[in-house]
């Protein structure tokens, strides 16, 4: 079920929020459990089984691992991390290891299971094993009852596409929670504005990068393929900065807090301010539960370089199992080198390079993200630079024409990646013509939800 | 009641937004009634968000928007490779070569074509025939569509071989894939087309596309104010998932025997819609060539080998199962912008030129 969709916002959201509001505090737990399961269910009426099995398993080993003493919770913890990660290689990654063993073997030893992806299995595990982690080192000493965890899993509002929350971060609400009708409020405001960045903004500027990529990588001319990159650097900020804010409002709306995912991240200077911008419950926990543990940056520079090396083939692999987000991924690895060696100091002193490199690196590093075949990839990259293997058949004229059709729409998206409307919107939100805004934006979402075509997040896929 | 008007006051948005359902609710429910009074079922009031229903017509237009509802990113890729692999794929073109051709000959075209003789005794025009192949069909499980077992061929005719100037009074109808051979194929023709275009809508008051200028024209009026030698045809995707084919049958010859009417010189080509890439042959859903292939066929049937025909250019981008190969499409839909130099040399190695029968009319 997409918050995009008829269904939540009219049938699913509404009657939950009835019952969730209606029932007394000490049930709240167990609707939200039960509803999250519902919502998941809805779009995976098998995988929810595995999610179940996920939570039994998981709350078990919690248990353990707290109770125990150290040596037998560390064995705990490394069971339940192979259980963890196990699943999720052979739901996300067995196919892309199959077909390169297979390729190093020249026969085929290791059979493809063309098994489909559960929908947020990327997100729960992480955020299942962040709590094993905390479990082991002590966190918390109280530990969580099975109700409690279950909905910190389940929580729908960021159960599909995170944000990647910690268990500390909703312990407390998990416990006690008044819901204000103020709260209720301004989460419902936060989901309207986030939903209007997914249906106004990104699925709009998407049907460009649509078109061009229908077009065919390799047929653009240079003006083309960046306004295809801009394009779609637009459409997967806004998709999902769309969702983390509905996530976050919706949270909101049930008395819990969960962490912002992205700050503005087009305004960063450097790639590793990019970074701790954009996605940041993905960052955060590869930093709290990879980079760190290994090191970090306290080893000297060889140690630091292969621990960001790490961390980065691993991001790159978690956004999906195929080259080009290994490559993704390794091209991250070389700029945020290379800016820790000293550019990035040098960035941070030269504003304007320091955007302008932001700017014109970061589209480039969306089509690595984007174009999953490797071919049609390099065609797209030798296409911004003007090299051309066959006729530019996207030209001048069909730019002409896009800059006319999508302008004000480039405009919007621009003004919205700075912060400028945040900022307005938190000092006035209380104001009528903010609401009438806001009021304006639910509508129009609703009514291109109804009579348009709506596509599912991106975010989904991983 | 004291209290409701305190969260009233603390929660303007909620208030607002709850009231504005509420009135788009009363608004649904009373056009329902007022409309369909006496055939509505009671169901159709709690359908859902009540509202809806007076977006009903228009929802109808976009049903099955198939450039948006199915576009690029959002199959998830995983599940689509994964379903695809079980799934056997069919393949009407091949079965029906290997079975062998029949030649389906329609008498009552036949009948037609003498009557189309008699009339003309001095010049005896080439009269084309439309040659479908059968196969054995698949059973299929859908209120949209059912395999009809036969697929059609290019009206078979002496076509000429023109050169660009043929299109200058050419007119091409159609959906995202004409939107293609206008922007690529480098036609100097009028094209009316638009994502989502659909047989139902062509004719419609909301109007189509005029590519030359962007601007929406209604063509109606058109039709009757321009003469076109040519007019091409190419829709039944966004009719894929709406009405059954007989349905869309029934429209499409409704249609195109209004543009006759209008344009009784032109040769109109009705073309068939490209098949859809292996990935996106879905037959789960509406979405596949079974289904394209019942509305290729139905508007093959139309075809008369004097001043419609049916163009079928399949062949040039499908591979040997009639699934459009993947390496000439990014969504499994849409061909990529250097095909289209294929399709403008597919167009113009059949082009139909008759001017015997323009000088008996000018006489």
């Amino acid at each position: 079920m997409l918050f995009s969709s008829v269904e939540f916002l009219f049938r699913f959201l509404p009657v939950f929020m009835l019952i969730y509001l209606l029932v007394p505090e000490k049930y709240r737990n167990i609707v939200l459990l039960s509803g999250s399961l519902l919502f998941y269910a809805a779009g995976e009426p098998y995988y929810v089984l595995l999610l179940i099995l996920s939570i039994f398993v998981n709350y078990g080993a919690g248990k353990l691992i707290l109770e125990k003493k150290k040596n037998t919770a560390k064995n705990v913890l490394i069971l339940s991390l192979i259980y963890n990660f196990g699943m999720l290689f052979v739901f996300k990654y067995w196919d892309f290891a199959a077909e390169i063993a297979n390729y190093f073997l020249t026969e085929e030893k290791m059979p493809v299971l063309a098994l489909s992806l559960p929908l947020g299995i990327s997100f729960y595990t992480f955020q299942i094993v962040s709590y094993l982690f905390d479990c082991y080192r002590g966190k918390w000493k109280e530990k969580a009852d099975f109700v409690s965890f279950a909905a910190y899993v389940t929580m729908f509002p960021q159960l599909v596409a995170g944000p990647i929350v910690k268990y500390e971060e909703v312990a407390e609400r998990m416990k006690e929670r008044k819901i204000r009708a103020k709260a209720v409020e301004s989460g419902l405001k936060l989901f309207s504005i986030g939903l209007g960045f997914k249906v106004l903004l990104a699925n709009q500027i998407g049907t460009l990068w649509n078109t061009l990529m229908s077009a065919g990588p390799g047929n653009l001319s240079p003006a083309a393929a960046w306004m295809g990159a801009f394009a779609y650097s637009f459409q997967i900020y806004f998709d999902f900065w769309g969702y983390s804010l509905m996530a976050k409002g919706l949270g909101k709306m049930l008395g819990f807090r969960i962490p912002r995912n992205f700050n503005d991240p087009y305004k960063s200077k450097s790639i590793s301010e990019f970074w701790r911008r954009w996605h940041i419950t993905l960052g955060r926990w590869f930093r709290e539960y990879i980079y760190i543990p290994l090191g970090g940056n306290r080893k000297g520079f060889f140690r630091t370089a292969l621990n960001l090396f790490i961390v980065w083939s691993l991001t790159g692999l978690w956004h999906g199992a195929s080259f080009n987000f290994v490559l993704w991924g390794l091209a991250f690895f070389l700029l945020i080198a290379a800016e820790k060696k000293g550019f990035g100091k040098w960035l941070e002193s030269k504003k304007v390079i320091g955007h302008l490199y932001v700017i014109v690196l970061i589209p480039v590093t969306w089509m690595i993200f984007a174009i999953t075949d490797i071919q049609q990839l390099f065609r797209y990259l030798q296409n911004m630079v003007g090299i051309h293997a066959s006729n530019v058949i996207v030209g001048s004229e069909q730019v002409m024409r896009y800059v006319k059709e999508y302008g004000v729409l480039f405009i919007f998206c621009i003004v919205f990646s700075t912060s400028y409307p945040m900022e307005l919107y938190r000092k006035y939100k209380q104001k009528w013509y903010v609401i009438a805004v806001v009021t304006a934006i639910f509508c129009f979402s609703v009514y291109e939800i109804m009579t348009g075509s709506d596509n599912p997040f991106l975010y989904f896929r991983f | 009641m004291k209290r409701i008007k305190k969260i009233m006051r603390s929660c303007p948005y909620l208030a607002v937004l709850l009231s504005i359902w509420l009135f788009m609710t009363i608004c649904g429910i009373a056009l329902i009634v007022y409309r369909d009074y006496g055939k509505m079922k009671w169901g159709d009031l709690i359908s859902n968000p009540l509202f809806a229903v007076v977006w009903e017509v228009e929802k109808k237009n976009n049903v099955s928007n198939f450039m948006g509802a199915e576009s690029v990113m959002v199959k998830l890729p995983e599940q689509a490779a994964g379903a695809s692999n079980k799934r056997l794929v069919l393949l009407p073109d091949a079965i029906g070569a290997q079975i062998g051709i029949r030649v389906e000959e329609e008498l009552a075209k036949e009948e037609e074509a003498q009557a189309v003789e008699e009339e003309m005794e001095t010049e005896k025009p080439v009269v084309g025939q439309t040659v479908f192949v059968e196969y054995p069909p698949v059973a299929t499980d859908s209120i949209y569509y059912e395999d009809v077992g036969k697929t059609a061929l290019t009206t078979e005719y002496p076509y000429t071989k023109v050169g660009e100037d043929y299109f200058k009074d050419a007119a091409f109808l159609g959906d995202s894939r004409t939107m293609g051979i206008s922007d690529y194929a480098g036609l100097d023709a009028d094209f009316y087309c638009e994502n989502g275009m659909t047989i139902y809508k062509l004719l419609g008051e909301k109007g189509v596309t005029w590519q030359k200028t962007g601007e929406k024209v209604n063509m109606n009026e058109v039709l009757q104010q321009k003469k076109y030698g040519k007019i091409y045809i190419m829709l039944g995707m966004n009719e894929l998932g709406y009405g059954d084919t007989e349905y869309f049958r029934e429209h499409y010859e409704a249609v195109l025997a209004q543009i006759r009417e209008w344009q009784p010189e032109a040769v109109i080509f009705l073309m068939a819609n490209l098949h859809v890439s292996q990935e996106k042959n879905n037959l789960d859903t509406e979405f596949n060539n079974i289904n394209i292939n019942a509305k290729n066929v139905a508007a093959a049937s139309l075809a008369d080998g004097i001043d419609v025909f049916y163009l079928d250019s399949n062949p040039c981008f499908t591979d040997e199962n009639g699934l459009l190969m993947s390496e000439r499409t990014f969504d499994g839909v849409h061909l990529y912008a250097d095909n289209y130099e294929i399709w403008k040399n597919f167009l113009m190695e059949h082009g139909v030129v008759r001017e015997p029968a323009e000088q008996t009319a000018e006489e």
